[in-house]
């Protein structure tokens, strides 16, 4: 926690330039990533990118907070009442998994993806600032008890998570839309914030 | 591909050139049981249902190649006339089906209900049955659910009485 | 006569002949019921009442019933079974006429070879009404003749048999029909049926299991997307997503190439696929790539602005006394109903297979006729050479009066010499339905000093229903002016009011619209039953007296009157609000059979929830009241899906949305707790069910929230608005 008052200054100072750059992002020159590069990351570019990905729909459609799972890029409920249930996974019959398998089927348009689910409730995002995604993100009592290297873990290798760069086609054989930051870019973000301490930005 | 799986009891091998076929079709057109219906091809209404290892799944949106191993059953393989499953049972008593067609997506999922909650509230029928029926027999379908429920109550209390 | 389905058409030039083989023993009427009442339909007053008889056209001999070698009836039925429980109706009427148990009557659909084709449809909530008398007479004719064959085999006078589940005894001996009709090479035919009285009746009128039941609940095969022939193969269609596209060219490159492709079928009309599955078929199509032309990027709202009264040609369909004074104090409500789909959860579809000679074709269909024709004038056959042969039908409600599939599969059979089964996908089901029309009502209404309607008018427009639709002939809706089914249910009930009038605009739509159950009815008496909830209230009276201080006394009247008594005592109908819940109450008449609804209803986070609905009918006699019952069920529950939920819309030229879900239908949870049917008898014929219930519900449910919140809902959907809530 020594470094934090290094980087409230960095905040201060490089939110210009987030401003300047944010339409822009100088994104295509990574190749591999090593802690040294690593350390010579924006911390706070890595945290925006971040969350361009969680709240994308592709992410947000499963983190609701009113145990109604979204669809769609106008992220309209879920049809035919499809809720949380006990267990995240839908209803006791009638689950996620009647539908959703751990593969997207291209026949039918249902997206899949192992343990396909929602998140649990207390990881509901909707509506919420970015601030208040990554603190809940944060705080075990609502992540799961994950510690940072778990988080780091489930967001750059869960198969659920990662599906959202791979969404399939829809029901009228239409490419889903993907988050607007890369895959790659997106773990090389997520590694970045928590390897500079996970700090949240504050304006 | 070859593909074993057990369907309605029966262990059965299928050769398919696309192993993600949806298992609606190889049960329908390679295996010819024909209760298991088409109707959008794309999960919404329910028509397909049917269980994969006793879980309601809807069978246009499940490719072949994951029932590898795994028991199928069918409207078919639910029950038969000389011994009806509880759902089809009451289904009869209650006289529910007008056009026909979607029924048999609405007992497999009601008898995957009833293995999970064997004596579901209206609030859990309202959740977990959400097929789709044209002709409006929901108000039948609701009173032969809580029936089934009965009936297999009863069924088990028997069964476990001869024991 | 008051109704035209009793005694106005007698078996005449009807004579039986037996065919035999295969252990079977086919009894074939020859014989004619000629549709007298045709002239009827011209004369528009009577349209609204008409039940339509039943009709065949055809001097050829038809086949109505089987005598097995087990002593079964096998009944073919030249009406098709959709789920509104035609077999099992007909079942109990051929059983008790013939003396035989429902056990022993097997009823399947008529193929057209049998000769037993019906020229019209099966639709319009006919069916029963329509065969009740000729069937019962046919069944009497045989059951006579079995008794004639058997008195002489057994030389016992026929007044000393009796027959029991089709077994004919005296004197301690006995025959089954099978053991009388074996070998019989003339039978002698009696003049004439005598019928059996009703109180000798011992199906008829009784709640029955449906006939279909079994087969229904174990998954039997008998739709037409179970049917198949040998070596078959599957087809599929290239269609525009746009309205109004006229093919000009296809690219068909890739898609030849495509695994299991067989063919590429090109037509004048329409490009087809044959290939060895449905899905390869379904991939290659989709892989066609199509040069469309002629169509514009339409939208919702230029539909609306077509479905406006004033626009089109109008017809007065009704009058009585003067037309209202615009200056006087007329109150106007305007009323709008949207594009309405089928969504019958079977796709359309046929398996068809042309041998070079003649084709067969297995299809789920409401005209096996039409469908025959329509076939043998495409390929330039005898209608004789094409036999159609009817499955169940996953739903009909109009969808399927149109079965140019069957057409575009048997091209595609005889392109590739082999049988070709043909579905729709659900995306085309949807964007290529024939569609409810759009409506546009414009009520205006005069209260006089009593508080009663002085005056009332009804104007509306509608795109086709009948119209350029096959079953209704092309000469008729010049000469009527109005189009038959889309003014089903506009006409005035209230007709103890002196002076009313109702005007009919048709508009011509870009895109197909057509039969959906009941027709006209559900839009049109939305409309003119929320107006008259609201002038009772203007009127400051009980929606349920306003509305009997207004019907004149003729024998429907009477009828209309006795339904709403019922239905609103059974209901206990109060304007009062208990428990958040208030009640809404409408009438309608279609096809002669009166209905009142009463709705039960409460608003809960802005979302209207129907928790109970009452029903009165009065069907006339009913053959199975059980049967009557689920009509009713089904027709509340279709009807507050279709009032509620559903609606289509244009976007960029094409119809949308095209899957469940974004097509809201009602389903298990929105269905109402609770549906109780009153049945009255108004009269002592069967009369029209699988209709004529759709009618009030809509209106029921608008009056209900109109008294909850006070908000008159003019559209359909009804959306509450938020400030109301």
């Amino acid at each position: 926690m020594k470094i934090r008052p290094i980087y409230i200054f960095l905040i201060l100072a490089v939110v210009g330039v987030v401003l300047v750059f944010a339409n822009t992002p100088k994104i295509s020159n990574y190749k591999t990533f090593d802690n040294q590069e690593l350390a010579q990351q924006n911390p706070d570019e890595s945290y925006e990118k971040m969350m361009d990905v969680l709240t994308h729909q592709r992410c947000m459609n499963c983190h609701p907070n009113d145990n109604i799972p979204k669809q769609g890029d106008d992220r309209h409920p879920h049809y035919f009442g499809m809720a949380r249930g006990e267990d995240d996974k839908g209803f006791e019959a009638t689950s996620c998994n009647t539908c959703h398998q751990s593969l997207n089927n291209s026949n039918s348009g249902v997206p899949g993806a192992p343990h396909w689910s929602l998140a649990p409730a207390s990881m509901g995002w909707e509506g919420l600032s970015r601030a208040q995604i990554a603190e809940r993100l944060l705080d075990k009592i609502t992540n799961g008890n994950r510690s940072h290297n778990e988080l780091i873990k489930h967001m750059t290798e869960d198969d659920l998570v990662l599906w959202a760069w791979e969404p399939g086609v829809d029901a009228d054989g239409n490419q889903r839309t993907i988050p607007p930051v890369s895959k790659k870019e997106f773990k090389k973000a997520v590694e970045n914030w928590f390897a500079n301490g996970a700090i949240i930005p504050t304006k | 591909m070859e593909i074993s799986l057990t369907i309605n009891g029966m262990i059965k091998t299928v050769n398919v050139e696309d192993e993600n076929t949806p298992l609606l079709w190889i049960v329908r057109d390679l295996l010819d049981l024909k209760g298991t219906k088409f109707g959008c091809g794309k999960a919404a209404c329910g028509a397909c249902t049917l269980h994969v290892d006793d879980e309601a799944v809807r069978s246009c949106s499940y490719p072949v190649k994951f029932a590898e191993g795994k028991k199928v059953t069918t409207i078919e393989g639910l029950g038969d006339r000389e011994n009806p499953h509880p759902v089809q049972q009451a289904w009869i008593e209650e006289i529910v089906p007008q056009c026909g067609y979607c029924q048999p997506g609405f007992m497999m999922a009601t008898a995957a209900l009833l293995k999970k909650v064997p004596h579901p509230t209206d609030e859990d029928i309202d959740n977990n049955i959400i097929n789709v029926c044209r002709c409006g027999t929901y108000y039948r379908m609701r009173k032969a659910i809580h029936k089934a429920a009965k009936l297999q109550a009863e069924m088990s209390t028997n069964e476990s009485k001869e024991i | 006569m008051a109704d035209n389905s009793s005694g106005a058409k007698k078996v005449s030039r009807r004579k039986f002949l037996v065919r035999g083989g295969m252990g079977t023993i086919g009894i074939v009427a020859i014989g004619t019921y000629i549709f007298r009442n045709s002239i009827r339909r011209e004369i528009l007053g009577t349209v609204n009442s008409l039940e339509l008889p039943y009709t065949d056209n055809t001097d050829k001999p038809m086949v109505w019933f089987e005598v097995t070698s087990e002593n079964n009836i096998v009944l073919h039925s030249p009406k098709m079974e959709m789920g509104q429980g035609t077999f099992t109706g007909i079942a109990q009427m051929a059983a008790d006429e013939l003396s035989v148990s429902m056990k022993q009557i097997q009823v399947i659909h008529a193929a057209s070879s049998t000769g037993n084709v019906d020229s019209f449809a099966t639709g319009g909530s006919t069916s029963i009404s329509g065969l009740w008398q000729p069937l019962r007479e046919l069944s009497a004719m045989l059951r006579m003749m079995l008794l004639k064959e058997a008195s002489q085999k057994l030389n016992i006078d026929v007044d000393r048999l009796v027959i029991e589940d089709g077994v004919i005894s005296g004197n301690g001996k006995s025959l089954t029909y099978a053991q009388v009709a074996e070998g019989v090479e003339n039978w002698e035919v009696p003049d004439a049926p005598v019928l059996k009285s009703l109180k000798e009746y011992k199906y008829v009128g009784k709640p029955i299991a449906r006939v279909d039941l079994d087969a229904k609940v174990f998954g039997d095969p008998i739709f037409g997307m179970d049917a198949q022939m040998p070596d078959m193969l599957y087809g599929a269609v290239v269609r525009p997503t746009k309205i109004g596209s006229t093919f000009v060219s296809a690219d068909i490159a890739i898609a030849e190439n495509m695994p299991g492709v067989v063919k590429i079928v090109i037509e004048e009309d329409f490009v087809g696929v044959v290939a060895n599955s449905m899905l390869e078929a379904e991939n290659a199509k989709n892989a066609i790539n199509v040069t469309w032309e002629s169509y514009k990027d339409l939208n919702t709202e230029a539909i609306t602005k077509i479905i406006t009264v004033g626009n089109g040609k109008s017809t007065i369909i009704q009058k009585n006394g003067d037309s209202l004074d615009e200056e006087s104090d007329l109150i106007t409500l305007e009323f709008r109903t949207p594009i309405g789909a089928h969504a019958q959860i079977e796709p359309n579809g046929v398996v068809a297979s042309f041998d070079g000679d003649s084709a067969v074709i297995k299809i789920s269909t409401q005209v096996v006729g039409i469908t025959r024709k329509e076939v043998a004038k495409r390929l330039d056959l005898d209608t004789d050479k094409v036999n159609i042969v009817p499955t169940y039908l996953g739903g009909g409600f109009g969808r399927r009066l149109h079965t140019p599939h069957a057409i575009q599969a048997t091209v595609m059979s005889k392109a590739v010499g082999k049988p070709v089964k043909y579905f729709f996908s659900r995306k085309e089901e949807f964007q290529h339905d024939m569609f409810r029309p759009p409506t546009h009502h414009v009520i205006k209404g005069i209260l006089n000093p009593e508080g009663r309607l002085h005056g009332l008018e009804h104007e509306f427009v509608s795109g086709d229903v009948g119209n350029n639709s096959a079953l209704i002939p092309n000469f008729l809706p010049p000469i009527i002016g109005a189009d038959v089914g889309a003014i089903r249910g506009g006409f005035i009930q209230y007709s103890g009011i002196p002076n009313f009038r109702a005007v009919y605009w048709h508009v011509d739509l870009p895109f197909a619209t057509s039969w959906w159950r009941s027709l006209g009815l559900l839009a049109n008496t939305f409309a003119m039953e929320s107006f008259m909830d609201e002038m009772a209230l203007k009127a400051n009276k009980n929606a349920v007296e306003f509305r009997l201080q207004q019907i004149a006394d003729d024998a429907i009247g009477v009828r209309l009157k006795n339904v709403i008594k019922a239905a609103a005592e059974k209901a206990n109908y109060s304007e009062e609000i208990t428990n958040g819940r208030a009640m809404g109450f409408a009438a309608s008449i279609d096809a002669n059979t009166p209905c009142a609804q009463v709705a039960e209803v409460s608003i809960v986070d802005n979302e209207i929830i129907v928790h109970k609905v009452t029903v009165s009918l009065d069907p006339g006699l009913a053959v199975n009241p059980d049967q009557i019952r689920a009509q009713c069920e089904g027709c509340v529950i279709m009807g507050m899906s279709a009032v509620l939920y559903e609606q289509m819309f244009v976007e960029n030229g094409e119809l949308t949305p095209t899957i469940y879900g974004p097509y809201q239908m009602a389903l298990m949870k929105n269905a109402p707790r609770e549906i109780d049917v009153v049945l009255l008898q108004g009269k002592d014929t069967p009369g029209a069910v699988g209709e004529p219930p759709l009618g009030p519900i809509g209106a029921a449910i608008a009056n209900a929230v109109r008294r909850l919140t006070g908000e008159r809902l003019t559209e359909l959907p009804l959306k509450v608005s938020k400030s109301m809530a």
